[in-house]
């Protein structure tokens, strides 16, 4: 077997890579001014247009461009790296890239010239420029090749390696690619059957409730598809670096296998004040969120047991006492006990968001900006950094550099996002609405919540710091030294299976659980709704 | 390693989650509707389900207020044919005594030279299904065709408009802003300057006294043709002398 050290498609991996840097840099500081206007630091913004073509821009990059290219890339490393195999269909894998960056510009131009200042929820009756979702389509459709590259990849390994445990790294990444296929439809069936038609001028009204619907089916599940490669880091990649053992590969699968199922039909969980949906549905979907648990619990468990491993290899000792004996100043080790940090208070501001009645005490205050910040900037985004110093020796063939300066960026991230987060949860609570471009800290009323504002701005800058320092190690290590790069490896399992069950080698029965799922928790509303036709007038948000 | 041939992990996934799911939605839909709610228990669990009974959304009434119905079609959104705008300004001279001449009035009528296309036919079709009630207009339009409609407002919509000569920034509070502790949302939002919505019209250079008395209908719910009720909403809490502030500052572009 040849000694993989280099990764052979590594232009394809880092030019994924670094387009996702480049477009998150830019995000972030659209994100840290949009926090800077609304603060009493600055002066209400005159025209608000300009705020939500900034939110419309920060969510559009930070939820669909920057997540896809990390999540394509990994993917791409991974083929190479746990099968041993070079990568089937790199012309195919630039061509998506190639679609992606046109899609995503395609979108940029049209949110940048004021055309489709609509959030990246997209909030019809909220029509923008036609170019706008066709910009995002392509984004889709590029992440759609790089899925059928993934199961072609796996297929022919598979042809070569009959009855072979698939390598951990592989079934997950696959998982979240088959994930992501089909959480991506309910979007797509929106914005092709709904949203396209009145924005090309073919109809004038859309039924704002099934679009809602619709979009809740790609809404909750695309935060997990988010998560993966983060998820994938923790089982694979951080055992290893920490210089410790996988607790059980079994119980990594079954989280995927289990992620696969419950991350689909759970996303009306977004949608408890909307009149148009029965409590019924509501309740039903509120207890698979709950069921969410599982499989990030295992996950929690299995790490948790694998660092524990690794601390007592390096001769930790006692009932806590091997907690000393953790390599502290391993980035990976860093970044992954950040990242738990984060996930635990995200996940438990979660259950209140999960919960039927909880939720109307922070629907669609600041508490939820709060909450998926934590989550995905925080819990996830670190993780990214952590997956790309990881690979970046095998990207680049070049030293990374010293571990201080790596070390100071995940301090500050991780204080940027608690700094951040933590106040604008404070600021939900006492009711501060989301997605307003000014506030009013005048009025006596308000003054009270006028410092969160000004934490979240503090906070912002932490981040944006952290952000460009990321940027700079990452970019210096192109001109450092030659790296004398051994095969790269993911972690090993304590024990090595003697047997995987089968339905943990493949996704038959996970993929059915899916999409029969899916279609059991979202049949009847969608129906329901087609059948009730709630049109509105469409409200163009263009110029004709 | 091997892949073992026993399928009993699948197996027990099936049939949890098939348990799973029958728990919650006996629950979602038989004990919980069961415990509160008017009707059988079949229409409790049809309303969990969302479906909702003609009987219930109306609140039990059959009769409905005077509501718009305007559904405006693509055609009204385009800029017209000259063969339409030819047509409209021969059907525009009964309009003239109040709309002026080339759309400008000089009777406190609204100025409809350059107004949206969309807008002026929405009115045109409130005023003549009763949605909008003036005594002069219904009369005006109850023989127009829809055609007709069509091809006035293609003709108004393409005169020149009216340009603001003031930035943004010197207009009043609430034109630029609005107040958000009363939910007062900007009229730039919707009316032009920072924004313009689908059935909004343009307002600069419009009479004032033509303006206050839109509002002071709005706000006495004798105008309920706005979509939604957005501009009864809005005016609604907004005082007398806000009105007037409002009303100068557009009639004084």
């Amino acid at each position: 077997m040849p000694v993989r050290a280099v990764i052979k498609a590594r232009w394809l991996v880092l030019a994924h890579f670094w387009g996702a840097f480049v477009v998150f840099i830019g995000a972030l500081m659209l994100g840290e001014w949009q926090m800077l206007l609304r603060s009493p630091l600055h002066a209400w913004i005159v025209i608000p247009e300009h705020y939500y073509r900034s939110v419309t821009g920060h969510g559009t990059v930070m939820a669909y461009v920057f997540p896809m290219l990390i999540a394509m890339g990994f993917g791409y490393a991974i083929v190479e790296l746990s099968l041993k195999q070079a990568l089937i269909g790199i012309r195919w894998a630039w061509a998506a890239f190639a679609v992606a960056v046109v899609g995503a510009l395609m979108a940029a131009a049209a949110v940048a010239l004021g055309g489709a200042t609509v959030l990246y929820t997209f909030y019809p009756p909220l029509i923008g420029s036609p170019f706008y979702y066709i910009g995002i389509v392509l984004v889709v459709v590029g992440s759609w090749i790089w899925v059928g590259l993934m199961a072609v990849n796996l297929r022919a390994w598979r042809r070569r390696n009959v009855g072979q445990p698939v390598p951990l790294a592989m079934y997950a990444n696959v998982a979240g690619a088959y994930l992501w296929a089909w959480t991506a439809v309910g979007a797509a069936l929106e914005i092709l059957f709904q949203i396209l038609p009145v924005a090309l001028g073919f109809k004038t009204t859309i039924d704002a409730g099934l679009a809602r619907v619709l979009f809740s089916w790609t809404l909750h599940a695309i935060v997990y598809f988010w998560l993966m490669p983060t998820y994938i880091a923790f089982y694979v990649i951080v055992p290893r670096a920490i210089g410790g053992r996988l607790y059980s590969d079994i119980m990594a699968r079954l989280s995927f296998a289990l992620f696969l199922v419950f991350a689909m039909p759970i996303g009306i969980h977004h949608l408890f004040a909307d009149p148009e949906v029965g409590s019924g549905f509501k309740y039903v979907h509120s207890v698979f969120t709950a069921m969410v648990v599982i499989p990030t619990l295992l996950t929690v468990f299995t790490i948790c047991a694998s660092v524990e491993i690794a601390a007592r290899l390096r001769g930790g000792q006692g009932l806590l006492g091997w907690l000393r004996a953790l390599p502290w100043r391993n980035p990976a080790m860093l970044g992954l006990t950040f990242s738990f940090l984060m996930l635990g208070l995200g996940g438990a501001g979660g259950l209140i968001n999960m919960s039927y009645q909880l939720d109307s005490t922070i629907h669609n205050t600041q508490w939820v900006t709060g909450h998926f910040h934590l989550i995905f900037a925080g819990a996830v985004v670190i993780m990214y950094f952590i997956i790309a110093y990881d690979l970046w020796p095998h990207l680049t063939l070049k030293v990374l550099g010293q571990s201080g300066l790596i070390r100071l960026q995940l301090w500050l991230w991780f204080i940027g996002v608690l700094v951040m987060t933590l106040p604008w949860h404070l600021a939900g609570l006492l009711g501060m609405p989301r997605r307003m471009a000014y506030f009013d800290f005048t009025n006596p009323a308000l003054a009270s919540q006028a410092w969160t504002v000004t934490a979240a701005v503090i906070g912002g800058a932490f981040m944006l710091l952290s952000g460009l320092l990321f940027v700079f190690i990452l970019a210096r290590a192109h001109f450092q030294p030659r790296a004398q790069l051994s095969e790269y490896r993911f972690s090993v399992p304590v024990h090595m299976p003697v047997t995987i069950p089968k339905a943990l080698n493949g996704f038959a029965v996970w993929v059915c659980l899916m999409i029969a799922l899916t279609l059991v928790n979202y049949g009847i509303p969608v129906l329901q709704l087609i059948r009730a036709n709630t049109s509105v007038p469409a409200v163009l948000y263009f110029n004709r | 390693m091997n892949q073992s041939s026993s399928p009993k992990i699948g197996l027990l996934a099936v049939l949890t989650v098939i348990g799973i799911t029958l728990c919650a939605f006996s629950i979602g839909f038989f004990a919980l509707p069961s415990v509160s709610g008017p009707g059988n228990a079949w229409e409790r669990m049809c309303r969990a389900a969302g479906f909702v009974s003609a009987k219930a959304a109306s609140g039990g009434e059959a009769a409905l207020p005077a509501y718009t119905t305007v559904v405006i079609p693509a055609a009204a959104m385009k800029t017209g044919g000259a063969d339409q705008i030819g047509h409209g300004a021969t059907l525009a001279l009964r309009c003239t005594s109040c709309h002026g001449a080339q759309g400008m009035s000089g009777a406190d009528a609204p100025n409809l030279a350059g107004q949206y296309s969309e807008v002026i036919y929405k009115q045109l079709v409130d005023f003549q299904r009763g949605a909008r009630i003036d005594a002069v207009m219904g009369a005006m339009v109850a023989t127009l065709s829809d055609q007709d409609m069509l091809d006035l407002a293609h003709y108004y919509a393409s005169l020149p408009q009216i340009e603001p000569d003031r930035a943004l920034e010197q207009a009043p509070a609430l034109v630029r802003v609005g107040d958000p502790m009363r939910s007062i949302a900007p009229c730039a939002s919707c009316h032009g300057r920072n924004d313009g919505k689908v059935g909004a019209p343009a307002l600069d250079g419009q009479p004032k006294l033509y303006l206050e008395r839109q509002l002071t209908a709005f706000s006495s719910g004798t105008r309920r043709n706005d979509a939604n009720a957005v501009m009864r909403g809005e005016v609604s809490q907004m005082t007398t002398a806000e009105i007037a502030t409002v009303t100068d500052h557009y009639a004084s572009h």
